[in-house]
């Protein structure tokens, strides 16, 4: 038998059940609604000649880019979450555990193989978006557009390890409905947490204030404003903080997963 | 270094509802052993064979598996699983499949090409290679399990219910798998229903109910008991009272 111990071999290991996990994705042509919904994104730009009117063009691009966004929310919360369950209800979680791998690989495959087969989707809607601007109004890849790929994809790692660690505990729908609840609602009020706490009555407040200091402010990777209306990139440090922001809480749900996932009884 | 293959020590679990699924199992299992665990449905089979794969913490006592802690890696290097309710990533081929668990195992490229090949004739589904599993029949479905249980070569296999859903052709392959392994000085653990198969395959037996093991001893020992086959004393031990019982719910 070869090496199974070290780095290496557990590199291989989580990288082995990633791989399979994304083929299922595909082969299951789960992932092929991703063309349709492509389609659907590239609708509005496609149709900007039709208007002729010069103001529609920033609007059609903001429609664009919140249905990117959109739907990389359904995906990646919806493959992260199947990913557990289905190994559990299928009992293939069996045969896999029977192996010398440990849980936490188990855990981190099935998070690579989620975020890859996520990650595909969206870079396909970011490519369609980027030709389609590129080729109606001149607008190629900026230097914001970059930045906004990039954290769009931290924040999608961040998402799928959310999903794959509320999968664990939660059943399948609960998972998908607080993870989506979070998601949306971080994106949507996260900025305006301690103003609305500021306001509210006393155990309101110590409520927000909780929310805003522990979920996770997905709110940081969303540059969607500054690529609509053209405006600088942001500062490289800002960049750089949201990275590191989306590794360290990416780390605390793969962490927080593999040790529910070590306790659970099969 | 341990001569066992398998060591359960006064093995209790106690389910989160307060049922005790097993109370005080005591094993041993020495190496290149065929080893029959027998009795009727619900008397705690799987939850020992459960216990001894790592996937549920015992309440008490130990398991041993080659004199490691089973929930190790290292412990599970050396073991082959057959599960009860054989089922596969319907959308891998069976090929994928098993270089997907050679590749988990830490088997090298050529050695896991050579060793995929080798297993899929042993089960009888070369012709089948290509094939997607989801399109596997059942009885084919548990020789696909049977390979990725011998895929890596282990010392010690766990079968659950291997006959389950075999035809008697699918069956007496796994009987003559199961008796080349003992020829190859491998350790076969595995339980059943099929007590005629048990006697014809195991060097010893041991016969669970209601979560205790009440007789463990050579098939040797059953043929001159004078008493007649093991399906005698299986039912001797646990047939009337299961029957009683059954009558009762019943009535």
């Amino acid at each position: 038998m070869g090496g199974n111990g070290g780095m290496n071999g557990e590199m291989r290991r989580i990288w082995a059940i990633g791989r399979v996990s994304m083929l299922e994705l595909f082969r299951r042509k789960d992932m092929y609604v991703a063309v349709i919904l492509g389609v659907v994104i590239v609708v509005p730009l496609a149709s900007v000649n039709l208007f002729g009117i010069e103001g529609i063009v920033r609007y059609l691009r903001e429609i664009s880019l919140l249905l990117i966004w959109l739907f990389s929310i359904v995906i990646g919360i919806s493959t992260a979450a199947r990913q557990i369950p289905a190994e559990l209800e299928r009992r293939t979680i069996y045969p896999l555990l029977a192996k010398p791998v440990a849980r936490r690989e188990v855990v981190l495959g099935k998070f690579v193989g989620a975020f890859l087969a996520s990650g595909t989707c969206l870079l396909f809607f970011y490519l369609l978006f980027v030709l389609l601007s590129g080729m109606k109004q001149g607008a190629w890849m900026t230097v914001c557009m970059f930045q906004a790929v990039l954290l769009h994809f931290l924040f999608l790692a961040l998402l799928t390890a959310m999903a794959l660690c509320g999968s664990i505990v939660l059943t399948h729908s609960a998972n998908l409905a607080l993870s989506s609840l979070v998601a949306v609602c971080m994106l949507l009020f996260g900025q305006r947490l301690p103003d609305l706490a500021d306001r509210a009555t006393l155990a309101a407040s110590i409520l927000l204030r909780a929310i805003h200091w522990l979920a996770p402010h997905f709110e940081f990777f969303d540059l969607r404003l500054r690529v609509i209306h053209g405006w600088d990139p942001v500062p490289a440090q800002a960049v750089a903080a949201a990275t590191a922001y989306a590794a360290v809480y990416t780390a605390l749900f793969l962490v927080l997963a593999f040790n529910l996932f070590r306790r659970k009884q099969l | 270094m341990s001569t066992a293959a398998i060591e359960i020590s006064d093995l209790r679990v106690t389910y989160g509802t307060g049922q005790e699924a097993l109370r005080g199992v005591t094993l041993t299992v020495p190496k290149g052993e065929v080893f029959g665990f027998l009795g009727p449905n619900g008397a705690g089979k799987t939850t020992t064979i459960k216990a001894l794969l790592g996937f549920i913490s015992p309440t008490a006592g130990t398991v041993r598996l080659c004199g490691l802690d089973p929930r190790t890696p290292d412990a599970r290097a050396r073991l082959g699983y057959l599960p009860e309710v054989a089922r596969y990533y319907d959308y891998l081929r069976v090929d994928e499949l098993l270089t997907f668990y050679g590749e988990i195992c830490g088997l090298r490229r050529q050695e896991l090409r050579s060793r995929v090949d080798a297993v899929l004739g042993l089960v009888g589904l070369s012709s089948a290679k290509g094939k997607l599993i989801r399109d596997f029949s059942k009885g084919m479905q548990q020789r696909a399990g049977l390979a990725q249980a011998l895929l890596h070569d282990p010392d010690v296999l766990v079968f659950d219910e291997p006959m389950s859903g075999l035809d008697p052709l699918g069956r007496r392959r796994v009987r003559d798998i199961m008796v080349r392994l003992r020829e190859e000085g491998k350790t076969v653990f595995f339980s059943s229903h099929e007590l005629s198969e048990a006697e014809m395959i195991c060097d010893r037996v041991g016969i669970l109910k209601c979560g205790e093991v009440c007789w463990c001893g050579p098939t040797t020992e059953i043929a001159g008991d004078g008493k007649g086959n093991l399906e005698r004393i299986f039912l001797e031990l646990i047939g009337d009272e299961e029957s009683s019982t059954w009558e009762a719910t019943a009535a």
